[in-house]
C-alpha cells in the first residue's frame, strides 16, 4: 500500500464572485523512502496541496476527494485525531525558516514541544532527544545550546531547526514546502543534502515542493508538474526528462536557464512561456493551459484533457499528444 | 540587556529634569502670590515682603529652581503653605492610599482585559467577539466618575456590600481598607480594561497570521495550544506599550475618581492645593507624578526585554 495516496482531490474556496476551484482533481502517489517532487509555477497549487495533506488549509476552504496515509482519509477524520497525526505522521518543512519558528521561544523547547505532546515524554526526556534532533541536522549542542533564541541563529540554521523539529518524533510522511527559496545558494545544497541523508535514513517519504527543476533532477524519485491547481504531467523522474510530453512542461524545461560547457551562460535569451497563470476565477473551460499552449485546437477549448498514460507510470493530460500533434 | 537598561535609565533621569523645569517655569508664569495668598488682599507691604522674605520668594528664580531641585534630590521636599507641615509627611500619608488604587486597578484591568482579548480574537467574528467588542466600546464610551456613580447606587446604596465612599485606613485592617478601595479600583479599571481587550484582540489576531503559529500547528499542537502558547507571548509586546502608556490616564482618572469617593489619596492632594494656592505641594507632586510615569515606562522596557529575547541581546536583527 502506498504511504500517502491523494484521490481526487479537489480545494474549493467561497469567495464574494463565486468559487474558487484553487485544486482540480489531483491525484498524487508516494511510497516509503522515496521522494516526490511537486513543480510549478507561483499560485500553481504546490504550496495548497502541501497544507491539504497537513490539514492546515486556511479557514474557509473546503477540501474534497480523499487524502489517504496509512490507509486512513485525512479529509474524513475529526480535528483531534488530525492533531495527533500531525508532527507525529506527516511532518513539515516551511518556506520561510526566518518567520517559520517562534521568536520568543528557544530552539530546544521549539523542538521538544512536538515530542512532550505527542509521545507524552518530560521536559527532561524531551531535551535529551531534542538534543540528538538538533545533532543529527548538523547543530550540536555544544555550539548550539537548546537556549539559543531564532534571531541568533543564520537563515540555514534555522531551517536545520525547522527540519529537526520536523523530525523529532519520527514521521512517516515530510512535506517541504519550498525548503530552500530563502537561502543562500550553497546553503541550498547542504539542506537538500541533508534531506535526502534522512529520507534515506528513516526510510520516511518526502513531498518536496519546489520550482527548481535541477533540485527535482537531483533530489526526486517521481514528480508532478502541476498548473492551474491541475497535474498536467506526472511519473518517474528520469522518464519524464527524458521524455517530458506535455507543452508547459516542455515550456517550463526550455524556461531553465542553461550553461555551456566552459561554465559562461550562453548569449541566446532565456525562453519564456508567454502570457501568465490564469488566477482561479477566471480558469479557461477546456484545458488549464490553453490560453498559453501553442498547441491548442478547438477541443482544447471546450475540455479538459484527462491524464493519458504515455509509458510506465508515466502520464500527461494533453489531447495533443494522444494525436500525436506535440512531436516526441 | 545591560546597556539597553542603563541608556533607558539616563533616558527616565533626562525626563525627569525637563518634567522638572516645565512645572518650575510654568508656575514661575502663572499669577498668584503664595505670599498675598496666605496674608490676604488688605496685607501690609512690609509684612508681605517679610514673608517674602522668609519663603525665599525675592531670590532669584533660578536659585529657587536649583534649591527646589536639590531638595528634592535630598528628600527635602519644603514645607506646605497651607498646611504647615513638611511636604514629604503630606505625600506618604497619601501614597499609601492612591499607590495602593493604582495598583489594584491596573491589575483588576489586566486580569479582566487579557483573557477577554485573547477569548475574542480565538472567536473572531463570531458571536462572543462581537458581543466583547461591543462591550469594549461601551467600556471606553462611558466616563469613569459616571460609572462610578452607578457602581455606588448598586454596590453601596442598593445592596450595601461596600462603603460608598470615605478610606477606612490601613490601621483598620487590611479588608476594611481593601473593601473602601474595591469601588474606586473598578471605576477606574473599566476604560482601561475597555481599551486593553481591544488591544490585545487586535494583537492576538495579527500574531495569529504569523507563520510559527502554523509552524506549531504543524507541530500537532490544537488551535488553542498556539494561541496559548505561542500566539500570546508575542501579542503581549505591544499590550504592555499600551499598558505604560495608560498608566499616565490611570494617575489623571485617580484625580477624579479620588473626588467622587472621598479618598484621601494623592489625586485629592493635588486638586486641593491648586485650588489653594499651595504651590510648594502642587509642584512636588507633579514631579512625583511625573516620576511614577516615567518610571512605569522604564518598568514597560524592561518588559520589553523580559517577553523578547532579541532586545536582551542588544543589537541583532529584527
Amino acid at each position: 500500500m502506498a504511504l500517502l495516496s491523494i484521490e481526487n482531490l479537489c480545494v474549493e474556496l467561497e469567495g464574494p464572485e463565486g468559487t474558487y476551484r484553487l485544486l482540480d482533481e489531483v491525484n498524487l502517489l508516494l511510497n516509503k523512502g522515496q521522494c516526490l517532487g511537486l513543480v510549478g509555477e507561483s499560485g500553481c497549487g504546490k504550496s495548497m496541496t502541501a497544507l491539504a495533506i497537513m490539514g492546515l488549509l486556511p479557514q474557509g476552504m473546503r477540501a474534497h476527494g480523499s487524502i489517504l496515509v496509512d490507509g486512513e482519509d485525512l479529509l474524513r477524520a475529526e480535528e483531534e485525531r488530525l492533531c495527533q497525526l500531525r508532527g507525529r505522521k506527516m511532518a513539515m518543512v516551511f518556506q520561510e525558516p526566518m518567520t517559520a519558528l517562534n521568536p520568543v521561544v528557544p530552539i530546544g523547547r521549539q523542538v521538544g514541544e512536538g515530542l512532550r505532546l505527542h509521545l507524552g515524554l518530560t521536559r527532561h526526556e524531551s531535551e535529551t532527544r531534542a538534543t540528538q534532533s538538533l545533532a543529527r541536522v548538523g547543530l550540536p549542542v555544544e555550539r548550539f545550546p537548546l537556549g539559543l533564541f531564532p534571531h541568533q541563529l543564520s537563515g540555514g540554521q534555522r531551517q536545520r531547526v525547522v527540519i529537526a523539529m520536523a523530525l523529532a518524533c519520527g514521521p512517516d510522511i515530510l512535506v517541504a514546502d519550498e525548503p530552500t527559496t530563502a537561502l543562500d545558494v550553497t546553503v541550498q545544497a547542504q539542506i537538500l543534502d541533508l534531506l535526502a541523508e534522512i529520507i534515506d535514513e528513516f526510510d520516511m517519504g518526502l513531498v518536496l515542493i519546489t520550482h527548481d527543476l535541477g533540485v527535482v533532477a537531483e533530489t526526486t524519485d517521481t514528480m508532478a508538474v502541476m498548473y492551474a491547481g491541475r497535474v498536467v504531467e506526472d511519473g518517474p523522474t528520469d522518464e519524464v526528462f527524458r521524455r517530458m510530453a506535455h507543452p508547459y512542461t516542455r515550456g517550463l524545461f526550455a524556461a531553465m536557464p542553461s550553461h555551456s560547457s566552459d561554465g559562461a551562460a550562453t548569449r541566446t535569451p532565456l525562453s519564456t512561456i508567454p502570457g501568465r497563470v490564469p488566477d482561479a476565477l477566471s480558469r479557461p473551460a477546456g484545458c488549464p493551459f490553453v490560453t498559453r499552449c501553442g498547441f491548442a485546437t478547438d477541443v482544447c477549448h471546450q475540455s479538459v484533457p484527462q491524464m493519458e498514460a504515455l509509458g510506465h507510470r508515466h502520464g500527461a493530460a494533453c489531447f495533443n499528444i494522444a494525436r500525436g500533434e506535440v512531436d516526441q | 540587556m545591560t546597556l539597553f537598561l542603563v541608556k533607558r535609565l539616563i533616558m527616565l533621569v533626562a525626563t525627569l529634569l525637563v518634567a522638572a523645569v516645565v512645572v518650575f517655569s510654568v508656575l514661575e508664569i502663572l499669577p498668584g502670590d503664595p505670599a498675598l495668598v496666605m496674608l490676604g488682599v488688605s496685607a501690609q507691604p512690609d509684612t508681605l515682603a517679610a514673608l517674602r522674605a522668609e519663603m525665599g520668594l525675592d531670590q532669584p528664580a533660578w536659585l529657587r529652581f536649583f534649591q527646589w531641585v536639590g531638595g528634592l534630590v535630598t528628600g527635602e521636599l519644603g514645607r506646605s503653605y497651607t498646611y504647615d507641615v513638611p511636604v514629604s509627611e503630606l505625600i506618604v500619608e497619601r501614597v499609601v492610599v492612591s499607590l495602593p488604587l493604582a495598583v489594584m486597578a491596573l491589575t483588576l484591568s489586566t486580569v479582566i482585559a487579557i483573557p477577554l482579548g485573547v477569548i475574542a480574537a480565538s472567536r473572531h467574528n463570531k458571536p462572543l467577539d462581537i458581543a466583547l467588542t461591543g462591550a469594549a466600546q461601551f467600556g471606553i464610551a462611558i466616563p469613569n466618575f459616571w460609572f462610578a456613580i452607578l457602581l455606588i447606587l448598586l454596590f453601596s446604596v442598593t445592596l450595601q456590600w461596600v462603603p460608598a465612599g470615605g478610606f477606612a485606613g490601613w490601621d483598620a485592617g487590611f479588608w476594611p481598607a481593601v473593601q473602601s478601595l474595591l469601588l474606586p479600583a473598578f471605576a477606574l479599571a473599566l476604560p482601561q480594561a475597555a481599551i486593553l481587550t481591544r488591544v490585545t484582540r487586535s494583537s492576538v489576531l495579527e500574531v495569529l497570521q504569523e507563520d510559527f503559529v502554523r509552524t506549531a500547528r504543524a507541530k500537532g499542537l490544537s488551535r488553542n495550544a498556539a494561541l496559548w502558547r505561542h500566539a500570546v507571548r508575542n501579542a503581549l509586546i505591544p499590550v504592555i506599550t499600551i499598558l505604560g502608556l495608560q498608566f499616565s490616564f490611570l494617575l489623571a482618572g485617580t484625580i477624579i475618581i479620588e473626588n467622587v469617593f472621598y479618598l484621601p489619596g494623592l489625586g485629592r492632594l493635588l486638586f486641593q492645593a491648586i485650588a489653594q494656592r499651595d504651590l510648594i505641594v502642587v509642584k512636588d507632586l507633579v514631579v512625583l507624578l511625573a516620576g511614577s510615569v516615567v518610571l512605569v515606562n522604564f518598568l514597560v522596557d524592561v518588559g520589553y526585554a523580559v517577553l523578547d529575547p532579541r532586545l536582551r541581546s542588544g543589537g541583532g536583527h529584527v
